[in-house]
């Protein structure tokens, strides 16, 4: 049980300019399992790396339960990580990879062969402790790196995509297990992937990075509800929320010849706002096929039994825009036909600068 | 096992690190903690190489007959003079570049050659490969001697014995063709290591390329020019730098099969102007300074394809 | 795979005739060494005339071989120097390359493209261009009438090869590895020992053995410098010719026993040790 915080941490590779990490401020409750997502080349991965001391930091500090660690060598944070590729020992056994940390802290073999069954009980991999990992299974493998973590009962465990080369199936099964584990144990968990579903899925809070910068970091119904600028708005979610540039005209602003609703207190904090162009955020299932509302051609549409996407081209200030329209599965219109959508939900806006308006 | 005492990991910090300032020390000493590992090697091989070069380059400029008793005299660049106009050094030069030039390009062709068969699969393909690789690991003064006495010897060599049955007069090879009968011998023994290379090359190639070339359809011919000789173009030059590196430095052959008659190369003569009978010191390491530069120019561009195979490995 | 003759209906025919083309080269390029071996079993009658290929077999020149003359170096001598100037230089040379592949790999020196390069363009120094250098520091220290000074410069020779080959088989091992190792808490020995030696312990093994061929060939530095109490096995295989005149059984005798060890271990060792010196080098 421990906290994690990172203070004004920046990472500049040499030969770069640009911070891969950029004054990163963040803090990880005891016991929570905090994922850090974003499209690659983010720096969630240097964020963790730097945690694990494989990456020095330029900048800032870091501690763990209250220790600075910054200048520790990875040896000394009492952290377990799990790696994208697993980085299993190839000529180890599934036992010996596991034990291969407490044996290098000198734990008494009898104490450590207790430990590696009890981590192999609750993993499955009992039958596979005599295995080499190359007899093994992807996900006997990911297994054994998780066991590996566990039978060290780190301060810390740190997760590297480690799904990542699992295929749909199992993916989606492990994950479960996965947060089901982390609940159980009650270790405080970093864990790093580029899934925003995996995110949404696991994470107790999700932190969203782009190159570089730490955009938002809450809770998974927060982070989709009220996404704190464009660019998590657009990362969280699938199918993306829909992002419309519109100008505000006399007051409103307006989508077409609609005025786009907002609720009172967005209306108030816009009135407040000096520039003229906005961005209209708003989810697919919050649009509605109708009546009476903007006309524009299907262009796409992709269905997927129980609900169905329609890319819907509408004119929007003389240029094209696609509106992605989430429907129940028993959608009728057809590619090429013409609709009229329509508002259906919370609408979010935000300014030039890309920060949200409320 | 014995009972050991358990140790907590140090996760205090003990070694007083941890402000912005104590991390500049720290990082000139992890410089020279990267660099401790390959000092030993390193100062050992420059002084195992750089000094008897220095010493050469001091000799260079005295005359010294070994094999008289005049001291050794300074003379500046005098040796270096005469060298220019020793026409028995220019046809030294002249061999060393025919020499290696000419089996290093034999051997890659006729190892390309090889490897391209040797990669198909077919019965006994390991051991046809065993078979090939052979002359690469026989010593090189016993292949010398092997084909002088055996192969090429004008009354019971193996080769004559097939040229008599053909009805022609017997060769005495190593006296009529003296570098091109060293030649023979040294594109025998470098084919087989020039295939393995380029057999690791052909090995290396992904399938799924040759598949789509063949979906494309491409025909066996065209896939080999089109796909397979790009790919093979840096084993190729990995093939031809080692064996520059080898070849330009022929000795054994030399002295075992023709004893530098009508072929010395460029170390052999310096061999035979200094200990090998001329005792000319001197002038000898003069020589010998000339062909290091004549290396290192050969060498740096050795190394500019090495560094072009280094970063595209990086890319 | 080659690109062409697959056994396919017209390319059957093709490929037989690749497949005997490839045998017959292979029986050309081995031929040689299969004349060499049989000649040593032959009297110096059937071996000093035109060639035969049967005869009455006899282990005569072996004998002969082995014996020593008075006063002339013998077999078990020049084997005896050869194994241990090779196997010690060579061990030497491992245990100085193993660290320097690592400082060139896997927690790389700045600017590590340039030592790599400065001890490859050593092995472009022509050895005949320092040899009078060497015998003078050798004179000096002494070191003319031991095995030790052929094990100094065997060293040096193969040192940069070394080096250049670990790094190929270093750069293989998966950098997830060193850091998971590192994260369990292993210090550098414990990483080395436990995590990175076994994986490129093939490649030690073949980079070994290209070391202990080029050792054991070496004829140029161990007739020049004419180590009184070092002489290998080249300086005997040449001497059976030089002073025993031409007799080729004996001559055949030698030379197999001199090629001998090298043959077998590069056929043992074949497929690892061209892996260690084109791949790596290239991607």
């Amino acid at each position: 049980m421990a906290v994690v915080e990172y203070k004004d941490v920046s990472r500049i590779y040499p030969g770069s300019e640009i911070p891969a990490v950029n004054t990163l401020n963040l803090t990880v409750a005891s016991g929570e399992l905090l994922v850090l997502v974003g499209p690659s080349g983010s720096g969630k991965s240097t964020a963790l790396r730097m945690l694990a001391g494989l990456e020095p930091a330029n900048e800032g500090s870091i501690h763990i339960d209250g220790a600075d660690v910054t200048d520790f060598e990875p040896q000394q944070r009492d952290i377990a990580m799990v790696f994208q590729n697993y980085a299993l020992y190839p000529q180890m056994t599934v036992a010996g990879n596991m034990g291969f940390a407490l044996k290098q802290r000198k734990v008494p073999k009898a104490e450590r062969e207790a430990k590696v069954l009890e981590a192999a009980r609750i993993l499955d991999l009992e039958p596979y402790l005599d295995r080499k990992p190359k007899n093994l299974s992807g996900g006997q493998r990911q297994r054994v790196a998780m066991g590996r973590a566990i039978v060290r009962e780190p301060k810390v465990f740190l997760m590297d995509e480690p799904l990542s080369n699992l295929d749909a199936k199992l993916r989606v099964q492990t994950r479960a297990e996965l947060a089901d584990l982390q609940a159980r144990l009650g270790v405080t968990t970093v864990y790093v992937t580029h899934d925003q579903v995996e995110a949404m899925t696991m994470g107790h809070r999700v932190a969203v990075l782009k190159d570089g910068f730490l955009q938002q970091v809450d809770a998974p119904k927060e982070l989709y509800h009220r996404p704190a600028n464009r660019f998590v708005a657009g990362f969280i979610g699938s199918p993306a929320m829909n992002l419309i540039p519109t100008d505000r005209i006399d007051g409103k602003v307006t989508f077409g010849s609609f005025q786009v609703p907002l609720d009172a207190q967005t209306e108030k904090a816009l009135a407040s706002q000096p520039g003229v162009a906005f961005t209209v955020g708003i989810r697919p299932e919050h649009l509605q096929l109708v009546t009476s509302g903007i006309p524009g051609e299907v262009k796409l549409l992709e269905e997927l039994g129980s609900e169905s996407y329609i890319h819907v081209q509408v004119q929007h200030e003389d240029r094209d825009q696609i509106l992605v329209v989430r429907t129940d599965g028993d959608a009728t219109v057809s590619r090429g036909s013409t609709v009229n959508v329509g508002f259906n939900g919370p609408v979010h806006l935000f300014g030039e600068d890309g920060l949200r308006i409320e | 096992m014995v009972e050991q005492q358990r140790i907590e990991p140090a996760d205090n910090g003990t070694s007083g690190k941890g402000g912005g300032r104590a991390r500049k020390s720290s990082f000139l000493s992890e410089a020279w903690k990267r660099r401790l590992p390959l000092l030993p090697a390193f100062l050992i091989v420059v002084v195992l190489t750089q000094v008897p070069f220095l010493m050469s380059i001091y000799f260079s400029l005295t005359r010294w007959r070994a094999n008289t008793a005049e001291p050794r005299e300074f003379i500046g660049v005098d040796n270096y003079i005469d060298l220019v106009s020793n026409s028995f050094f220019w046809s030294a030069a002249w061999n060393s570049i025919l020499m290696t030039v000419v089996s290093v390009g034999l051997s890659l062709l006729f190892g390309t050659g090889l490897a391209l068969l040797l990669d198909r699969k077919f019965f006994g393909q390991g051991f046809a490969r065993t078979l090939i690789i052979t002359p690469f690991l026989v010593m090189p003064v016993v292949a010398g001697l092997v084909w002088k006495n055996q192969m090429l010897n004008s009354s019971f060599g193996v080769i004559n014995w097939f040229i008599e049955g053909l009805g022609m007069e017997p060769i005495s090879f190593a006296s009529r063709y003296p570098l091109w009968t060293i030649v023979v011998v040294l594109v025998w023994q470098w084919t087989p290591f020039m295939m393995l290379i380029i057999l690791a090359g052909l090995q290396g190639q992904s399938s799924s390329v040759l598949e789509a070339a063949k979906v494309d359809g491409a025909n066996g011919v065209s896939t080999f020019f089109q796909i397979t000789l790009p790919h093979l173009r840096s084993y190729l030059e990995l093939g031809a730098l080692l064996g520059v590196i080898y070849l330009s430095q022929v000795y054994d052959h030399i002295r075992v099969i023709t004893r530098g008659t009508g072929s010395a190369n460029l170390p052999y003569f310096v061999y035979l102007r200094s200990i090998g009978g001329g005792w000319q010191f001197g002038a000898a390491s003069a020589y010998s300074i000339v062909v290091v530069i004549f290396s290192f120019i050969i060498a740096n561009f050795g190394l500019r394809v090495l560094s072009g195979l280094l970063t595209d490995e990086g890319a | 795979m080659a690109d062409f003759a697959k056994p396919k209906g017209k390319g059957r025919f093709t490929s037989l005739a690749f497949t005997s083309l490839t045998w017959l080269l292979a029986g050309i390029f081995f031929f040689p060494i299969f004349w060499m071996f049989i000649s040593g079993f032959k009297s110096e009658l059937d071996a000093n005339g035109a060639p035969k290929l049967f005869f009455e077999p006899t282990l005569e020149q072996y004998r002969i071989v082995t014996e020593t003359p008075p006063g002339q170096l013998g077999f078990w001598e020049a084997t005896t120097n050869s194994f241990i100037i090779v196997i010690v230089s060579t061990l030497i040379v491992m245990m100085l390359a193993v660290p320097t592949a690592y400082a060139l790999t896997i927690r790389p020196v700045g600017k590590w493209m340039e030592y790599l390069f400065f001890f490859i363009s050593t092995k472009f120094l022509p050895i005949v261009a320092s040899i009078l250098p060497i015998y003078i520091l050798a004179k000096h220290f002494d070191l003319l009438s031991s095995r030790r000074l052929l094990i100094i410069l065997y060293m040096s020779m193969n040192l940069p090869l070394a080096i250049w080959m670990l790094r190929s088989f270093f750069q293989e091992v998966p950098r997830e590895l060193i850091e998971a190792a590192e994260i369990d808490g292993a210090n550098l020995r414990s990483q080395m020992v436990s995590v990175i030696l076994p994986i490129v312990a093939p490649g030690l093994a073949a980079t070994a053995l290209l070391c202990f061929i080029f050792a054991w060939n070496e004829y140029f530095l161990a007739v020049q410098l004419n180590t009184t109490g070092g002489e290998t096995v080249p300086i005997w295989a040449s001497s059976v010719v030089d002073e025993r005149g031409q007799f080729l059984a004996k001559l055949s005798a030698a030379s197999t026993l001199a090629t001998l060890p090298v043959i077998v271990a590069g056929w043992v060792a074949q497929k690892r040790m061209i892996r260690g010196l084109a791949m790596g080098a290239i991607k």
